[in-house]
């Protein structure tokens, strides 16, 4: 039978040793107690005999080389059968006392160590934690409200997320929770091929609104497609005459725009901001209108202010002077400030569409993407059409969805019910 | 093997007693240290085979000391038995199997795989298991004794102590105890030149520890420790003076350990030459020449008697390597006395 | 920057501040020409002489107060023992001699004792214990345990520069295990800091020395259910309260690991000084996962059994979180 050689623990803390030299090869006899190799460690270098007399079978590490206590390092084929010998080997044993104790780490894990302490007496759901009866009393929420939330603890304990999700559905404030300060990962590898470039107060403020926003609003994306057809059609009719009459292009910006302003109209809901603290939800009887602009190093939101209450025209001249002043770098601190409901255009650059991010406290964005001729089915025929997608980001803490999708809808059905009757 | 089946092979006729050791007392004595050396030289095999876990600790050079003093006991006696003594703990009864099963550090054997090493006592035969802490058990030695002496019983204790272990404060305390109340106590240093790497010189400034039998006023005796005659010899003398209650001695055997520490060490410490030097006085080969001298043993029936020592050694391994290692939550068990 | 072991660490920092300080000594059983029954101090007489490299008669008492006496004369003695449980033959002299003489006369003892410590190496009852409750208990000693190469060389040098007699406990199980690049500067770890091994939100885990790596282990099984947060408290006395209270405070939930045994362990000072400082953030028990009440057994079996392992240590967490 084929017995296996192991690396012996030559000294309590040594875990590995190297083999030095093999002195017998595959295939020569050995006698019990003869010796078989060297080995070193760096407590010691010992010759070591071997355990069982026979042929050297098989090498399994070579020489020079470091291995693991209780490695295999080789094995011997003796005479004696199987049944005789096992009882001879160390290594069964070994085997045994893995397998007995991996057999009882499950119970043993408990009891031994770690041990399963019931809670005696009060039933889990009796039971409220320091810290849940702390957050409810800072939280003002009654026994009978702590006594109706479901536990998932153990025997249905409340347990400290199950009141956290108590009081975020409940609408009020969470109990002051230190937020989690997540450690960014930085780069630390060589540096001899980064460029290193400061960071402006633009994009670090940016940055912080970006980050800030997102961990604010609980963002749902719907995304729609738009027939743009019409529109496209009776902007290159217009816009030679428009650009002579006004000294500007016409875009396509304020079309979107005006749909947008009248779908806030029809859901007052979507323009509007939350205060948490109070449980409130603040609609706006105006929508002031924020443009999202690249500028060169960043981007910018000027605010079309009264938006609803401009005409087309209006809406175009505002948007182009309210972006030349952004490229010029000359907008005022109350052009940016009061929005309600954001545009972005993700499209400028070609791109289908974005997800945008939301633009603190409003509650929604709209993501513009690029105009584009594609094949399209309408009566079971296949036309060519200028389509565009429209995505919208928004808060689902206070927009359901059924509100966000409707009123993405009623974008669409403006932009593709477009007439143009008497606008310019 | 027995007593009866060891007086079988002994050439009685010409030998008159040395030491008040019979011819048979002489094939006893070099049954038991043979079959240390025997026992001991598998451990090694063993312990390079990784079938042992923990360190291995040998007394190779000490078979003379251990068994030829522990061989002055009776059996009600008391032995308290160092790291360096397979052989006291054989000589005072304790079996092949239980030792084999003890150091593999199985469920049936005297410690049930709780403790290692030599650290098993015996309340049968009367042997007190030691611990790691050197130096522990020379107070314990002579409590055991003051039992004896307030019981009136007539046991006497034997302690062995290594040279190392002789610095510890634990040594002035236990000695000087012993000495005020006249305990029948034998302390037997195990003067193996070594402690560890720390070779004398640089352990005790002294010529030899047994001076600082003096100074708590009781004998203090240097003896050849590879010769197991002269160790009985002295160790009998020191026995007997305690069983009267004339109270304890101070012996100290000189002898090298001959291998590492523990296995795991090369003792390249060593210089070549001691090691050499000891090497002619091994205590076995000194024994089997007093055998040869005296006409007791032939080699023939010597040979023999090692033939069967191979296989009582064999069998008490087989046994052990095959029996169960400890259930795990057996552990938890015997911290107190019930 | 190569790699090196933990007992490396150890042998570097013990290096480092002799060739910086030559009031620096070391003493104990073995440590000169054998470099020290686990070779931490190999080569040290050949560099340093027998002088500051002295081999001690097996005596662990002297070598204590031998160190006090030397610390008292403003020399910096670095006493090892050669297994952390052979400290109990010298413990008068560390606990009431050494401990309590600059609360009484006012003079600093600046010495370290090196103690090699634990389990899981089969050393069965007197080779294989965790010493430190015995001190913890002591005013005047400080205990650090490192869990990891650069906390050993880290420790090591802060603990020799320290004015207290400090208390280093070394894992043995950790010797040739813990492998890290360590750079080549002369860095400390102060002592009374302790460390986020691993953050998390979840739960925390406060754990020391060879429990450290076995908790990460733990951790990472458990990973995509719960997000543990292990603390290496890395000083035992002092405590990194701070550290500790902040944690409890984000995670509600303490599970202490070690693997000294339960009763009477850090864990259970541990426990109360939670309770009083941060009972009202408290989602759960305080719970620990320890070694068993018992001597440490010898067999392989009943050692496995004895201790704390990554499975015992993710059911301990797993019964927790589902408090
Ligand atoms: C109190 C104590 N300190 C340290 C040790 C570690 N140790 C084990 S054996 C040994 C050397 C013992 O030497 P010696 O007493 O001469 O006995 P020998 O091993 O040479 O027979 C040492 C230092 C110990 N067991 N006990
Ligand atoms: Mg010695």
């Amino acid at each position: 039978m084929r017995v296996e050689v192991v690396m012996p623990q030559m000294g309590e803390s040594v875990a590995e040793g190297t083999i030095i030299k093999w002195h017998k090869q595959p295939g020569d006899a050995i006698e019990k107690d003869e010796i078989l190799l060297e080995i070193s460690t760096d407590k010691v270098d010992s010759e070591i005999p071997s355990s069982h007399e026979g042929k050297l079978a098989e090498i399994t590490v070579e020489e020079g080389k470091t291995v693991d206590v209780g490695t295999t390092i080789a094995y011997i084929e003796t005479e004696k059968d199987a049944d005789i010998e096992s009882s001879d080997n160390g290594e069964s044993e070994k085997a045994e006392v893995a397998e007995d104790t991996a057999e009882r780490s499950e119970e043993a894990t408990a009891p031994a160590n770690g041990e399963q302490i019931e809670t005696k007496g009060r039933s889990g759901k009796d039971f409220y934690s320091p810290l849940v009866r702390s957050i409810a009393a800072k939280e003002n929420v009654s026994q009978s409200e702590l006594e109706s939330i479901e536990g998932t603890g153990i025997g249905g304990r409340v347990r400290k997320q199950d009141l956290l999700g108590y009081l975020e559905s409940r609408g009020t404030k969470p109990a002051a929770r230190p937020t989690k300060q997540v450690q960014a990962i930085k780069y630390t590898g060589p540096m001899e091929n980064v460029d290193v470039v400061e960071m402006d107060n633009i994009r670090k403020s940016i940055a912080k609104h970006m980050r800030t926003s997102l961990d604010t609003s609980a963002h749902v994306y719907s995304v729609s497609e738009v027939d743009m057809s019409k529109i496209v059609a009776f902007r290159e009719k217009h816009k030679a005459e428009f650009q002579r009459k006004e000294g500007f292009k016409l875009t396509y910006t304020p079309f979107i725009a005006d749909a947008t302003v009248r779908a806030l109209k029809d859901f007052p809901r979507v323009n509007a901001s939350v205060d948490m603290d109070k449980g409130e939800v603040l609609e706006k009887r105006f929508v002031n209108l924020g443009m999202a602009v690249a500028i060169e190093d960043g981007l910018i939101v000027p605010v079309i202010k009264g938006a609803d209450e401009r005409s087309f025209l209006g809406l175009a001249r505002e948007t182009h002077r309210l972006a030349n002043k952004a490229r010029d770098k000359e907008l005022d601190p109350d052009d940016v400030q009061g929005g309600t409901f954001t545009i972005t255009n993700p499209g400028i650059f070609g791109n289908l569409y974005g997800l945008p991010i939301i633009n603190q406290p409003q509650l929604g964005i709209l993501g513009v993407g690029a105009i584009k001729k594609r094949p399209v089915v309408i009566n079971d025929a296949i036309a060519i059409r200028s389509m565009m997608y429209l995505t919208l980001s928004y808060d689902h803490r206070v927009l359901d969805g059924a509100v966000g999708g409707q009123f993405l809808q009623r974008i669409v059905q403006y932009l593709e019910e477009f007439d143009g009757e008497g606008i310019l | 093997m027995t007593q009866a089946e060891l007086s079988e092979l002994v050439k009685r006729s010409e030998f008159t007693p040395v030491a008040g050791l019979s011819a048979e007392d002489c094939v006893t004595l070099y049954y038991y240290m043979q079959l240390t050396r025997t026992f001991e030289m598998r451990l090694a095999s063993f312990y390079r085979q990784g079938k042992m876990v923990g360190g291995v600790y040998l007394g190779t050079g000490n078979e003379a000391t251990s068994v030829g003093a522990t061989y002055t006991l009776e059996d009600r006696d008391i032995l308290a038995p160092t790291h360096r003594d397979i052989g006291a703990h054989f000589v005072k009864g304790e079996s092949l199997r239980a030792m084999a099963l003890q150091l593999l550090g199985r469920a049936e054997g005297p410690t049930g795989g709780k403790d290692n090493g030599l650290h098993q006592g015996n309340k049968e035969i009367n042997t007190l298991g030691m611990i790691s802490h050197l130096g522990a058990m020379i107070s314990v030695a002579a409590g055991a004794a003051l039992a004896s002496k307030i019981k009136k019983s007539g046991q006497v204790a034997i302690h062995f102590i290594g040279d190392g272990t002789s610095s510890i404060g634990d040594f002035h305390e236990g000695l000087n105890f012993a000495s005020v109340m006249e305990l029948p106590v034998v302390y037997i240093i195990e003067n193996n030149q070594y402690a560890y790497s720390t070779p004398n010189s640089k352990q005790y400034a002294c010529d030899w520890i047994a001076q600082r039998a003096h100074g708590f006023d009781m004998p203090g005796i240097v003896v050849d420790g590879t010769d197991v005659v002269e160790m009985y010899r002295v160790t009998k003398w020191a026995v007997e003076r305690a069983r009267r209650g004339e109270g304890p001695a101070l012996i100290e055997s000189q002898t090298m350990r001959m291998r590492g520490h523990s296995e795991h060490d090369s003792a390249d410490y060593v210089p070549q030459k001691v090691m050499e030097k000891w090497e002619d006085k091994d205590p076995i080969d000194i024994l089997k020449n007093y055998l040869r001298d005296w006409g007791v043993l032939t080699d023939v029936t010597r040979e023999q008697i090692d033939e069967q020592i191979e296989s009582e050694v064999e069998k008490a391994f087989e046994y052990a390597l095959d029996a169960p290692v400890p259930e795990g939550p057996e552990a938890a068990n015997g911290v107190y006395a019930r | 920057m190569a790699e090196i072991t933990y007992i490396q660490a150890i042998s570097e920092g013990l290096r480092e501040e002799m060739q910086r300080d030559e009031s620096v000594f070391l003493l104990g059983e073995d440590i000169g020409n054998y470099g020290g029954a686990f070779k931490v101090t190999k080569g040290f007489v050949e560099e340093f002489g027998e002088e500051r490299v002295i081999d001690t008669p097996l005596a662990e008492s002297a070598i204590f107060g031998m160190s006090i006496g030397a610390a008292l004369q403003d020399m910096r003695p670095v006493a090892e023992m050669q297994f952390s449980d052979f400290v109990s033959t010298g413990f008068n002299q560390l606990v009431n001699n050494a401990a309590k003489i600059h609360y009484r006369w006012g003079a600093a003892v600046p010495m370290t004792v090196r103690m090699p410590t634990g389990g899981g190496v089969h050393g069965g009852p007197f080779h294989s214990q965790n010493t430190e409750a015995w001190f913890f208990h002591v005013p005047g000693l400080k205990l650090v345990a490192p869990s990891n190469p650069y906390d050993a060389k880290g420790l090591i040098k802060a603990a020799i520069r320290d004015k207290n007699p400090v208390l280093y406990f070394e894992h043995k199980y950790l010797y040739r295990r813990e492998k890290q690049e360590l750079s080549g500067d002369d860095f400390l770890v102060e002592i009374g800091k302790g460390r986020v091994a691993r953050e998390g939100e979840d739960l925390t885990v406060l754990t020391y020395g060879s429990m450290v790596p076995t908790s990460l282990e733990a951790a990472s099984h458990l990973e995509s259910r719960i997000d543990v947060e292990v603390i290496d408290l890395r000083s035992l006395m002092p405590l990194d309260m701070e550290l500790i209270i902040g944690s409890i405070k984000k995670t509600n939930k303490a599970l202490i690991v070690h693997e000294d045994i339960k009763t009477g362990g850090i864990g259970a000072e541990l426990s109360a000084r939670i309770t009083e400082e941060a009972f009202e953030w408290l989602d759960g028990p305080i719970r620990r996962v320890a070694s068993i009440d018992t001597p440490v057994p010898f067999a392989p079996s009943l050692e496995e059994y004895f201790m704390p392992n990554p499975d015992k240590i993710a059911a301990g967490i797993q019964q927790l979180w589902d408090y």
